[in-house]
């Protein structure tokens, strides 16, 4: 069995995998601190347990991210000939089901508060012998937890499209719902001080629509990707526009009477088969390689591109 | 969906510019003050000690000093805590005492206070009702300020 090359980032990637990768412990770090300082400040509200869980699980694409990263290197061997790239495409799968749980548990949570009517308790803590309103610590912690995760994913968002890595883009659209989510906290806990119980509710009700959608987008894409979906972009979930530039390059050679591809997405990178109709036989082999080449060497996703003479294409799949 | 921050900071500023914040949703704070402070109390001695007319013991002796702080009447209810518990979710009493601890079963359903004394590892409590905000700080301030000279009594 012929493994494939092994992959690795071209160099002019390099560095931008590395910088997503700091960005991604320091994400695991402070996404920590976050949930020691709210489990600290909850006390018995119901909308700081419902942000401790959501800090929680909003791990699941940095950690996700950081365990693929030890393993989609990986030399393909005997027994793993494709390599392990599509760990990556897995990693993705438990982001976007975690993007979309904070979504759903939001929701519900916040539904079942307004129906039932559940009134906030929030009371005091005495810190250093002042007693003080644990409404405003609770401030306090939430806009350590907007802050912070408002700046990494904007820097996350760049990186991702140039490394072609939706798992780290789901984890930029977490920080994103995670800062949202801080921001109706904030409104939520001065609303509360303000007799207005249903404030915080309220709030999470209209942010939790936003996260359920993005969630759904990618829970969609990943289950896709895993069923070798044509190839899609990393933010729009477009068809990759990777696939008319191949298909050009096919169409630039006379040889070649008629041709057709198809292309698969493992992780970062695709592998993708091509079946040509030649007009001549001689020197066959040698174009075929050559074309080979050329076509690998369109993008540095295109890992592996296998094309394949053949007397005629199969029906309904005209290129 | 965005956020305009200078909406936060007015928002903040809302509150911040009050000095009655946080407020009670059902304005629990300025019905008791100057008025009257319905009390569920049940038997628990040492805490709550039932007598003919007005229970005694550490806790109804607390609450007659915060009632005063207040400048507000008690009007005593006797019950068992079952029972009570049900008038606090329904806002029938303001206030149930019954020797509670922290770790009580009825936690979701009502509000309980900071522990205003500690008897080994148990925290004793107050119970108000939920979402009350401003009350449960007025009451915490003031068992607070009581919390240096108060001691677990001695078991009977």
């Amino acid at each position: 069995m012929k493994p494939l090359n092994r992959f690795e980032y071209p160099d002019e990637l390099k560095p931008d995998f590395e910088k997503a990768k700091r960005l991604e412990w320091i994400t695991v770090f402070y996404l920590i601190s976050t949930s020691i300082l709210v489990y600290l400040t909850m006390g018995n509200s119901q909308a700081m347990k419902t942000a401790w869980f959501e800090d929680l699980l909003s791990l699941t694409p940095a950690v996700s991210f950081l365990i693929a990263t030890r393993i989609f290197m990986k030399a393909p061997n005997k027994e793993f000939p494709y390599g392990y790239h599509r760990v990556v495409s897995i990693a993705y799968l438990c982001s976007s089901v975690a993007l979309f749980s904070v979504g759903g548990f939001l929701l519900i949570d916040s539904a079942i508060t307004l129906i039932k009517q559940e009134h906030a308790t929030i009371g005091t803590i005495v810190i250093f012998g002042h007693q003080i309103w644990l409404g405003y610590l609770m401030i306090g912690t939430l806009l350590w937890s907007a802050f912070p995760s408002m700046i990494l994913g904007h820097k996350k968002m760049p990186l991702a499209q140039k490394l072609n890595e939706k798992n780290l883009y789901t984890d930029a659209q977490m920080n994103k719902a995670d800062w949202m989510t801080a921001v109706a906290g904030i409104f939520g806990v001065v609303g509360i001080g303000l007799g207005w119980w249903w404030a915080d509710a309220v709030a999470a009700l209209i942010i939790a629509g936003d996260i359920l959608h993005d969630g759904f987008t990618n829970l969609k894409q990943a289950v896709f990707d895993l069923m070798d979906q044509v190839p899609k972009t990393v933010d729009n979930q477009k068809t990759d526009p990777l696939i008319d530039k191949i298909k050009e390059t096919f169409a630039q050679h006379t040889w070649i009477k008629d041709f057709n591809i198809r292309l698969r997405e493992e992780g970062h990178i695709y592998l993708g088969e091509g079946f040509v109709i030649p007009n001549r036989e001689e020197n066959l082999t040698r174009l075929i390689e050559e074309l080979t080449k050329k076509v690998v060497d369109l993008d540095w996703r295109l890992q592996e591109f296998t094309i394949m003479p053949v007397k005629e294409l199969p029906e309904g799949e005209k290129a | 969906m965005k956020y305009h921050p200078r909406l936060l900071i007015l928002f903040l500023g809302i509150g911040g510019a009050c000095d009655n914040y946080p407020k009670d949703p059902e304005t629990t704070l300025e019905k008791i003050t100057n008025s009257t402070l319905v009390v569920g109390y049940s038997a628990n001695p040492p805490w709550v000690v039932p007598t003919d007319s007005i229970p005694t013991g550490l806790e109804p002796d607390l609450v007659r000093d915060f009632a005063k702080s207040r400048n507000a009447k008690i009007e005593w209810k006797n019950d068992t805590e079952q029972n009570l518990f049900e008038d606090l979710e329904q806002h029938k009493v303001h206030l149930v005492i019954a020797g509670l601890t922290d770790d009580s079963p009825w936690k979701d359903k009502v509000a309980l206070t900071r522990s205003y004394v500690k008897e080994g590892k148990k925290k004793h409590v107050l119970a108000t009702i939920q979402g009350e905000n401003a009350f449960i700080v007025a009451l915490e301030e003031f068992l607070h300020a009581q919390e240096k000279q108060m001691k677990a009594p001695a078991q009977p």
